[in-house]
């Protein structure tokens, strides 16, 4: 589970492939000829079809005309290297609870707690806010990290499975805030171009703040400050509600982390078909 | 379930044996485990369902023995020195369930004990009790009782 492993795809392969599976489902819905665009650019068209469908469109909150509460800008994330984080070697016998590499998450001041949902934005999206990248399967992600827990390192520990679980569970790993359940993250973002290979090199777990939850991932990159005008989001949530939006400059998918540990925890994830 | 020194305490202690499979540990009541087998010949019973690995003559009494790695979906595997056969009581009846091998007792504090995943739709995830940390090690709590449905305990009956 631990064993670094080079894999094939190359990242922007991958990011193409990913973004391609994006439009599956707008596919039809889609008047141009989708191959002669650019994936992602087809990905933003998507978009852009869905927000032009004459449904009443709710309005944008303007900007507030006062100058917003002072709120402390969270110190940049600094993510160890692996090579630094690494467990001690020949750790056999008794595994004791994985401990977080870094602890992500920084409790919001009372009196900054944001605005409520607007426009199919998550509430943290109000201001511009601070986000993780990371890689699964050569696939860059953005998760905010006031959606986030801590980051636990895989090495030199493995993960429980359970039987008679879906195939995205991967397992339990126990950590110092207890039992860490750890969803197989490829296997939910890119269902269809899923390899079993890319269960290997999986790195580290990250947990997600106010769930018992983890997203297993293959490395862990930098954190990144993202102003909501950069992200195209998505204003239906129907089919992916864990998929918030696109960030186009930095060529990543910005993933509603809570959104789908409240998806895996109300138990819904029961009924989506396209999970086996 | 046992309640040990701690009965009638808001936190009870449970003690659980446990036994592996396929490198996992799990735990079982100990009030419903009868007594441990070192692994003896299982005679097939011809028509049983396949959950079912065969019968064992238990000093005159005819005991029925489940192939627990089928009914956790797991890979089967060789009888080895420590397979083991628990001999349970669940819903009512007295079987014998195939193990890798029984490791030990284990006291438990209720609060120790935390709900696993609500996420699998197959039937063996109904199974699984709880999970605890124990001695360094996921322990997966088994309820013998859920092990099979109504009708696999009466079919099993029927043996």
């Amino acid at each position: 589970m631990t064993r670094p492993v080079s894999l094939a795809t190359k990242p922007q392969v991958a990011l193409q492939s990913y973004l391609d599976g994006l439009l599956q489902d707008a596919t039809e819905e889609l008047e141009a000829s989708p191959e002669v665009l650019d994936d992602f650019q087809a990905a933003v068209l998507e978009e852009q079809i869905r927000d032009a469908r004459p449904e009443p469109k709710p309005v944008v909150a303007p900007a507030p005309a006062v100058a917003p509460v002072p709120r402390p800008v969270p110190a940049p994330v600094v993510i160890e290297p692996p090579a630094q984080v690494s467990a001690p070697a020949a750790d056999i016998g008794v595994v004791a609870p994985v401990e977080p590499v870094v602890e992500v998450h920084r409790p919001v001041p009372p009196g900054a707690v944001p605005p409520a949902e607007v426009d199919g934005r998550p509430s943290w999206a109000a201001e511009p806010f601070e986000c993780l990248l990371f890689d699964v399967a050569g696939l860059t992600l953005a998760v905010p990290l006031v959606c986030l827990g801590s980051i636990y390192s895989l090495a030199g520990h493995e993960l429980t499975p359970l039987f008679g679980q879906p195939n995205w569970f991967l397992g339990i790993l126990p950590s110092q805030a207890g039992n860490l359940k750890v969803l197989d993250t490829a296997r939910w973002v890119m269902p269809d171009r899923y390899r079993d290979d890319f269960q290997q090199g999986l790195q580290y777990v990250i947990s997600v703040q106010g769930y018992e939850w983890g997203l297993a991932v293959h490395q862990v990159s930098r954190s990144l400050r993202l102003d909501p005008s950069e992200i195209k989001w998505r204003s239906q949530r129907g089919q992916r509600p864990w998929l918030a939006g696109t960030v186009i400059e930095h060529m990543c998918a910005l993933l509603d982390v809570s959104a789908l540990a409240e998806l895996i925890a109300s138990g819904a994830v029961k009924q989506m078909q396209h999970l086996k | 379930m046992k309640k040990s020194s701690a009965q009638g305490s808001e936190d009870p202690i449970l003690q659980w044996v446990t036994f592996r499979l396929d490198n996992e540990s799990y735990g079982i009541n100990v009030m419903q485990v009868q007594e441990v087998l070192r692994y003896t010949e299982i005679a097939p019973v011809p028509g049983a369902p396949s959950y079912v690995l065969g019968i064992i003559n238990l000093r005159g009494n005819v005991v029925t023995v489940i192939d627990t790695r089928q009914r956790f979906g797991l890979m089967p595997a060789d009888v080895s020195d420590n397979t083991r056969i628990v001999i349970i009581e669940a819903d009512k009846q007295v079987v014998g369930i195939l193990v890798d091998s029984v490791a030990e007792v284990v006291y438990l504090r209720q609060s120790e004990v935390e709900t696993a995943p609500n996420v699998g739709n197959e039937e063996s995830a109904k199974f699984i009790q709880g999970v605890c940390n124990k001695n360094g090690e996921l322990l997966i709590l088994v309820e013998l009782d859920k092990m099979m449905t109504e009708e696999e305990w009466s079919e099993l009956e029927s043996i």
